[in-house]
């Protein structure tokens, strides 16, 4: 552990203390094929400084997967990644990496340990130690239990830092996910359907939280399927089709219905059974 | 869908003790059926002595079932690192190069199966059960087949030290003690274990989070090789013997030890407590039966029911729902029964 | 005429004097193969003796010896049997645990087609006597003799009496093992003692060790026990430490058990063993190649040896441990 966490800070601190880069995150000709399926093709795709990104796309246009090349979970099989304007080593980069970078995913779907207590699954891969290298689990749940407060999606009915994640609502547990990537403060945050599981009241958080993310001076990559919602938010949309970039529009460059036309046109396309 | 757990759940969750209540029970049982071998000490100086290689087995193993993991290759390093240690005392005449060269065997043993696990992709199961075969197997070879006796290995320092008698107390009780004691710590409180715990509870999540899982799943196949190293220390200075077939008794026995004490086989939930609980049921549970005057043909049997017991117990408290389904289907039967019957 | 004859012996004797070497260059046995089942797993404590003895005959002969394995399983020694018929060889040793019957057809098949059948440690009269002219002999302690062998010793080592309390721990459920068992028990019983039975179980079977707990108990819980019985060879070295625990001292109860594995020679040594019956395993394996050379070659009709020789005590066990070491008793 230790001397990787040298090579990271090392990597690390020239990225962080320049201060005139451009790109949180660049990916240029990046292909990911999975054995003979290519899920993403020389995909050219950056995030601004202080941007909020859309990316858009039917099931299966590759967002997830492209998202998981940003977060070091997914190593891509061609191009490169540039963070703050400096080139990652692909070898190097991994989750843990990305986290190290100010990275931070809210992944959908398998994103907390289900069996697991809150505590843990905020901390995971990156737990407060005490002495001689033991986990401060007092510290862990205190800071849990202050986070579950604040989180979108609690009620505060009897949920604490110790309930098991199976005990909670879908909602909940989107919360929960959200929490762990606030907490850390990101630079950069992607989150990948966030509002799925949630009510109604608690979209409207979510979107606050989106605006409140670039009010901060930081970015976002953020997977909607609700084309309103990502409208109303994003400074610029990318739309993915079978792994390409197939459109980029800047805020005010394509109104809601065009781009809801747009949609449904690629999608009847696949229904069409075109190309 | 949040529920308040009901005080009484909440009591039950504190780990282990729904399965120490089983032990207790078993012991008075036993108490009161034989109390002229279970009101004295003799009996639980003899456990003392039989159960530790057990129970340091068990508890290692319940680490690699947390993980998702199995690993039924551990009887035949009871043998390798059981021989390696019987042949440094008996031929080479070096205890220490022994137990150093005995650990050193079972993390061997421990690696090659977390390589053809993690980077070849081979299901446990299968790859510890070929391990199984081919270390046993190799241990016949190495030993000629003969088995060694040990004979005044009783008066070396590392026999006091490992398994010597404090009074009638053996050490090795202690030791594997020490052994659970540290292998909690290691599952509840340190980055390795709670990694582990995610491993098993879905892989693909953990991956996501951070954790490197090729790697800790070695790391704790080799930690697994070791401990049954030990384990066969234990047993062979015990014993003042090497047997070449030894450990073969063991598997069943270490595997109900885990589970009686909780540990879910779907791996994400794990209790070290639970499964020394567990160790010392399976150890004492034939001998108190014999001293209680049952026929040797029921210990199954009643492995069997103490078992089942524990298993649908620990589903109820830590799944109510589907407790509550279990109670159901029983209520139903019930009535179902009044009514046709009436 | 004294001269021719004197010439002719001469002559006879260098033509014998030259064809010794010849006969003493080719083993008896070169050419000929032999299947032959030794019982339990390699390296097995009831085993190794038998397997150390097969192996030095068919040296010494110049057999080519086929080893084969089953575990005590006589479903796998069936199907052992008709591996050997399958592949022709000179001779097949085999076990009695399937059973005469079981066993007929394919003997009848082996020997119509010239195999010469033998057997060891457990007998098929019915087959031997069918077969002896052909060479079906018999090298083994018959189970139930030898279990009541051990028992008669403990006795009388053991000055037991009538109404003593006992205990026989064995494997009586087995079809062919408990035989040994049985024959410890009924003797026991005959002499008048009281005789209790525990099964041993598949865990202990294997790993005798777990033995000691099991029996501390019992052994505590009949304080006035006099007696423990068993012809189960692993379980037999593990009595003592039981009886150690239980805070009895050697002498206080009469032990008989089976076989020489190192462990047993320490309980004897310590005197917590009477009697352990010796089946010289060794024998066992020895015999049978030889009855098969002779046989194969020969035409000679089965021998039946009976290897029990008797028992080892405390007394007798000194000279055999270095035998023992290597394997050989």
């Amino acid at each position: 552990m230790q001397p990787e966490q040298n090579g990271i800070t090392q990597r690390v601190r020239a990225p962080l203390a320049a201060q005139t880069w451009r790109h949180i995150v660049r990916l240029e000709k990046v292909d990911m094929t999975f054995g003979r399926v290519q899920a993403l093709a020389d995909i050219d795709f950056q995030v601004g400084r202080n941007e909020i990104v859309g990316l858009l796309g039917d099931n299966g246009a590759g967002k997830s997967t492209l998202i998981k090349i940003v977060s070091g979970v997914l190593r891509p099989t061609a191009g490169g990644i540039w963070v703050r304007d400096g080139p990652i080593d692909l070898d190097d980069y991994s989750v843990r990496m990305a986290h190290e970078l100010r990275i931070e995913t809210v992944h959908q779907g398998q994103t907390l340990g289900e069996k697991q207590p809150l505590w843990r699954n905020l901390f995971v891969g990156r737990q407060i130690l005490g002495r001689f290298g033991f986990i401060d689990v007092k510290k862990e749940k205190q800071i849990a239990d202050q986070l579950l407060r604040q989180a979108i999606g609690f009620r505060g009915q009897g949920i604490t830092a110790e309930s098991t994640v199976r005990d909670l609502s879908g909602g909940e547990r989107q919360g929960i996910a959200i929490a762990r990537a606030m907490y850390f403060q990101a630079d950069l945050i992607v989150l990948d359907e966030p509002t799925t599981a949630l009510a109604v009241s608690e979209v409207r958080k979510v979107l606050a939280f989106v605006e409140g993310v670039k009010a901060a001076g930081h970015a976002c990559i953020y997977i909607e399927h609700n084309l309103a919602h990502v409208h109303e938010v994003a400074d610029r949309l990318v739309i993915l089709d079978r792994g390409r970039v197939v459109g980029e529009f800047a805020k005010g460059e394509i109104t809601l219905p065009e781009l809801t036309n747009r949609m449904i046109a690629l999608h009847e396309g696949h229904a069409r059974g075109h190309g | 869908m949040a529920t308040a757990d009901s005080a009484s759940i909440r009591v039950l969750r504190i780990e282990g003790l729904p399965i120490v209540a089983v032990l207790l029970i078993l012991v008075v049982a036993f108490m009161i059926a034989a109390p002229e071998v279970f009101l004295g000490y003799r009996i639980y100086m003899s456990f003392l002595a039989t159960v530790p290689p057990l129970l340091v087995l068990a508890v290692a193993l319940t680490l690699v079932i947390a993980a998702g993991e199995i690993d039924l290759s551990f009887p035949s390093i009871i043998a390798l690192s059981g021989w390696v240690l019987a042949y440094c005392i008996h031929e080479l005449g070096s205890p220490w190069l022994g137990l150093g060269l005995a650990l050193l065997s079972g993390a061997l043993v421990g690696y090659v199966n977390g390589i053809l696990i993690a980077r070849v992709g081979i299901p446990s199961i299968i790859a510890t059960l070929a391990t199984q075969f081919l270390w046993g197997g190799l241990t016949t070879v190495l030993s000629q087949g003969l088995s060694y006796s040990l004979g005044d290995v009783d008066q070396l320092l590392l026999w006091r030290l490992l398994v010597g008698r404090i009074g009638p107390f053996p050490v090795q009780a202690l030791w594997a003690l020490g052994v659970a004691l540290v292998l909690w710590l290691v599952l509840n409180r340190r980055r390795f274990g709670e990694h582990l715990l995610f491993i098993g509870d879905n892989a693909k999540v953990a991956e996501v989070v951070g954790v490197n899982v090729a790697r800790e799943k070695i790391r704790m196949f080799v930690l697994m090789g070791v401990m049954a190293a030990f384990a066969a220390v234990l047993l062979t200075l015990e014993n003042k013997n090497f047997f070449n077939t030894q450990g073969g008794g063991y598997l069943l026995e270490v595997m109900a030890a885990v589970f009686i004490g909780g540990t879910s086989v779907f791996g994400g939930k794990a209790s070290v407590v639970g499964t020394v609980v567990g160790s010392f049921i399976i150890g004492m549970v034939e001998a108190g039966l014999v001293a209680t005057g049952l026929q040797g043909f029921w210990v199954r049997a009643v492995v069997g029911i103490v078992f089942l017991a524990a298993v649908v117990g620990h589903l109820i408290i830590e799944e109510p729902d589907r407790g509550r389904t279990v109670l159901h289907i029983v209520r139903g039967k019930l009535a179902f029964n009044r009514k046709a019957s009436s | 005429m004294k001269a021719v004859a004197s010439t002719i012996a001469i002559i006879g004797v260098a033509a014998l004097g030259a064809s010794l070497p010849t006969l003493a260059d080719e083993p008896l046995g070169s050419g000929i193969t032999m299947y032959f089942q030794m019982g339990g797993n390699p390296g097995d404590g009831s085993t190794l003796p038998r397997t150390n003895g097969a192996r030095a005959a068919a040296a010494a002969y110049g057999v080519k010896l086929v080893e084969q394995y089953s575990g005590w399983q006589p479903e796998k020694m069936l199907n052992h049997f008709k591996e050997a018929l399958a592949a022709s060889p000179g001779c097949i040793e085999i076990m009695g645990h399937p059973g005469n019957d079981a066993f007929a057809a394919l003997v009848a098949d082996a020997e119509k087609r010239g195999i010469v059948v033998t057997s060891g440690n457990s007998p098929l009269t019915k087959l031997k006597d069918q077969y002896t002219a052909n060479g079906f002999g018999y090298a083994g302690v018959d189970l139930y003799e030898g279990g009541k062998l051990t028992a008669q010793k403990m006795i009388e080592y053991g000055g037991l009496k009538k109404g003593d309390k006992a205990l026989e721990y064995g494997l009586r459920a087995q079809a062919e093992r408990g035989k040994s068992d049985q024959g410890l028990y009924d003797t026991l019983k005959n002499a008048g003692l009281q005789v209790d039975y525990i099964e041993i179980s598949p865990e202990v079977d294997h790993d005798a060790s777990l033995a000691v707990p099991i029996l501390t108990a019992y052994i505590q819980k009949h304080p006035d026990l006099k007696a423990i019985g068993t012809q189960h060879g692993n379980v037999t070295a593990f009595i003592g430490k039981a009886l150690q625990d239980a805070g009895k001292k050697p002498g206080e109860v009469t032990v008989g058990g089976i076989d020489l594995s190192p462990a047993t020679i320490d309980g004897l040594k310590k005197g917590y063993i009477s009697v352990t019956l010796d089946q010289q395993l060794y024998l066992q394996g020895f015999l049978p190649v030889t009855q098969c050379v002779l046989s194969k070659k020969y035409g000679f009709a089965g021998l039946s040896t009976n290897t029990g020789a008797g028992v080892v005590t405390p007394k007798t066990i000194g000279a055999l441990v270095p035998l023992i070491d290597k394997g050989i008793r």
